[in-house]
């Protein structure tokens, strides 16, 4: 009764995201404020959904509901959605939502696609360290998520035509590369604590904190590829297209660490 | 030349080769099957991928020599880099809260004709500027969040521990595995101290699947010379819930099946030992005659094509698939279950009873671990620091018409700064060029 109610929960932020993802594109095409606040509201209600169905299958469940591949790219999705609202309404920036929303329907969708059921859990997942280390790399992703579409949006300023609209809707070149600067960082302290919180994990579970398991290279991986991101800004001055170039580069990574690792590469992470 | 050298080793574009190196050799590395012969990448790729994969040591690439130079290097340079920064470092904090450094020194952005500068130091929630005179004028000056500036090299530092802690732990870590049932003792590797399996328990949930596999345990010294009974020190370990006796670390690692094996022979006991599943016997009056239990099935299922099983951890149907050898050829193998009266060969008669969990329980020392993790939490503050302890300096020199002027620098605020400075100003403020402070 309660299960089925988490599915409807969540066929209903499906359906809400992309509802928001339409709007955010009418928003672009017809230029009109009216619906770019529409789609803001609705990306909103969406999130405060798909936390109520993530809390409730937690309940269901008995545990942290991050544990399978739907669940965890239900709250990758989530995490997406949460970090991309946030530079929306921090930084008064409604069309990053036109190119973030399209993302996390993609992979909510993604989620939709996979196995709902509720297993038990096998002894090595039942960990307060997985919860914490899954929860940070949620946050990680989005974070990564935002700061790939804040470089899309960089690259594509250039190629737009001027217009008042868009003037009004992009920030400058300067503020776009602080924001994504931003949300990089944000990514990196929480990859760090991904990282850190999946080490003790591990020890915990298996006696070994560190055992260049596919999933946790790649993991290192990222964290040397974002910090490379910060020391070129530092160093040469690697600011602006650039820097956008690299966001983007930075989250194929990520989303090969996400994806790529478990489907093509062997490891503990992927748990068939 | 040595000065070069050392710039050289310790400068940031040194850095920056050594991260892409290092995250590319990770790359690779990911890609080739570790820890593998020569012939195996033989087959899965080919010969001359064999050679180049076992050349170039990508089989075991994170103990190789390339890789091990690589890691010297960055920790090389990271500690020369954080040495020569650490004096300029101090100086420029100290300097951070110096109201003549910041008059003297660049600004962002600057505001000027203001009439009243206290509110632009509230909308940009400041505490209350002190007031100075420095060079005849009047100075208002706050700065905030100047421990910012050590987030960097305090993450630095971090990472130096943790990878010294990481490369300490794998040079000097000790692992041993013990294995056994109930009331087994086994010694820990060659340390002198003994570990007695107590009892280890499989949890299962209703639905069959494994809650828990929990293991309690006696550890104890080997007694030296005197017969009196010695200090042990006892504790449950499970998994994710490792036990620290003696200075050991102990994990519940896997399990498995045993079961006791008996022999007969001419319809007397000849003996009888519980084995873990994989192992066997040798048969006491007949050398080189092995039994060996290879698995056991605690509710066998046999369906013609498909492979043997068992559909549940329940012993409903218990199974046990055994072999013979004599003088390591093999002599028979099949499964066994109680009904199918005893195996006979020879005047030997071997039947199986007793099935139960074996556990493998894991004990390592590893004393550089609490390093590693002490490296990684300083990391963690560390990028605290230098993400979200933003380092900002506003202050207001008197003009000589009474009106103020007002800059503010903040080192990574950049366009966001400026853009808050310009809300709480309530005009356009205007941009300063680098250093140009009027
Ligand atoms: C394992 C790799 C490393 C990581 C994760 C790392 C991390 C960081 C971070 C997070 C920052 C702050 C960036 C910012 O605030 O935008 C930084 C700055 C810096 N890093 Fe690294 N770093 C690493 C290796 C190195 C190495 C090997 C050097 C050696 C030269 C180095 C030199 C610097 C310098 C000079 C700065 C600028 C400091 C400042 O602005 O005060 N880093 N690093």
């Amino acid at each position: 009764m309660t299960l089925s109610l988490e599915i409807i929960l969540f066929y209903g932020v499906l359906g809400l995201y992309f509802g928001a993802m339409v709007l955010y594109f009418l928003f672009v095409a017809a230029k009109r404020e009216r619906l770019g606040k529409a789609a803001v509201n609705v990306q909103t209600v969406g999130l405060l959904l798909h936390t109520a169905a993530i809390v409730l299958r937690g309940i269901v469940a008995g545990r942290l509901p991050l544990t399978n591949q739907y669940e965890f790219a239900s709250a990758f999705s989530w995490g997406l959605c949460l970090v991309s609202l946030l530079f929306i309404l921090k930084f008064r920036f409604t069309l990053l939502g036109a190119f973030s929303a399209p993302i996390t329907f993609i992979i909510i969708g993604y989620a939709a696609l996979q196995s709902k059921e509720i297993r038990s859990l096998m002894p090595a997942l039942q960990s307060n360290w997985l919860g914490f280390h899954v929860s940070t790399a949620i946050i990680a992703y989005g974070a990564f998520g935002v700061s790939c579409v804040l470089g899309i949006i960089f690259l594509l300023r250039d190629k737009m035509k001027e217009s008042g609209f868009l003037d009004q809707h992009i920030p400058s070149r300067e503020k776009l590369d602080m924001l994504s600067y931003r949300s990089v960082s944000l990514g990196l302290l929480f990859l760090t604590f991904t990282i850190v919180t999946g080490a003790i994990w591990a020890e915990r579970a298996w006696g070994s904190y560190w055992s260049w398991d596919p999933k946790e290279t790649w993991s290192l991986v990222t964290w040397l590829v974002y910090a490379t991101y910060l020391h070129l800004r530092i160093r040469r001055g690697w600011q602006g297209k650039s820097a956008a170039i690299f966001a983007v580069a930075g989250f194929a990574c990520v989303i090969f660490t996400y994806i790529g690792v478990n489907t093509l590469l062997p490891g503990v992470h992927s748990y068939k | 030349m040595m000065k070069k050298l050392l710039k050289f080793l310790s400068s940031m574009g040194f850095a920056i080769t050594l991260l892409v190196v290092l995250a590319a050799a990770c790359v690779a590395a990911s890609f080739v099957t570790q820890g593998q012969s020569y012939e195996w990448y033989a087959q899965a790729y080919s010969d001359g991928a064999a050679r180049l994969i076992v050349g170039l040591g990508l089989d075991d690439a994170f103990h190789s020599w390339w890789f091990l130079t690589v890691t010297v290097f960055l920790c090389g340079n990271l500690l020369l880099c954080n040495l020569i920064r650490l004096r300029p470092l101090i100086a420029r904090y100290r300097r951070e809260a110096d109201p003549a450094a910041a008059l003297s020194g660049p600004a962002d952005v600057c505001c000027e004709g203001v009439a009243d500068p206290l509110p632009l130091f509230e909308k940009l929630r400041l505490s209350q500027p002190k007031a100075h005179e420095i060079e005849g004028r009047k100075v208002l000056f706050v700065g905030k969040n100047r421990l910012g500036l050590w987030g960097p090299w305090v993450c630095h530092l971090g990472i130096l521990l943790l990878i010294a802690g990481f490369t300490l732990g794998q040079l000097t870590h000790r692992e041993y595995t013990v294995y056994g049932v109930p009331g087994d003792t086994k010694p820990i590797g060659d340390t002198g101290y003994f570990l007695t399996i107590d009892d280890f328990e499989v949890k299962l949930r209703e639905d069959d699947t494994v809650e828990q596999y929990v293991a309690a345990i006696t550890v104890f010294r080997a007694p030296q010379g005197s017969t009196a009974v010695p200090d042990s020190m006892s504790a449950a370990v499970s998994v994710n819930h490792p036990a620290r006796l003696y200075g050991f670390k102990i994990y519940q690692n896997s399990t498995g099946f045993a079961a006791r094996i008996r022999v007969d022979e001419a319809g007397t006991p000849l003996q009888t030992t519980v084995v873990c599943a994989g192992e066997g016997i040798e048969i006491a009056d007949a050398p080189g005659l092995r039994v060996y239990l290879n698995a056991f099935y605690p509710d066998f299922y046999l369906q013609p094509g498909v492979r043997p099983m068992t559909r549940s951890g329940r012993m409903n149907n218990p199974a046990y698939l055994y072999s013979i050898t004599y003088e390591n050829s093999m002599v028979g193998m099949n499964y066994w279950q109680g009904s199918d009266g005893p195996i006979k060969v020879n005047d030997y008669t071997i039947t199986f009873s007793e099935p139960q969990s074996y556990t493998l329980l894991q004990v390592k020392t590893d004393h550089f671990q609490e390093l590693a993790l002490l490296g990684g939490l300083i990391t963690l503050l560390g990028l605290i620091l230098a993400f979200y302890v933003l380092p900002v300096k506003v202050w207001a020199t008197e003009n000589t018409d009474g009106t103020w002027t007002v800059y503010g620098q903040s080192r990574k605020g950049g366009a966001l700064f400026r853009e808050a400075f310009d809300r709480a100003a309530g005009r356009d403020a205007v941009l300063t060029e680098k250093g140009a402070q009027t």
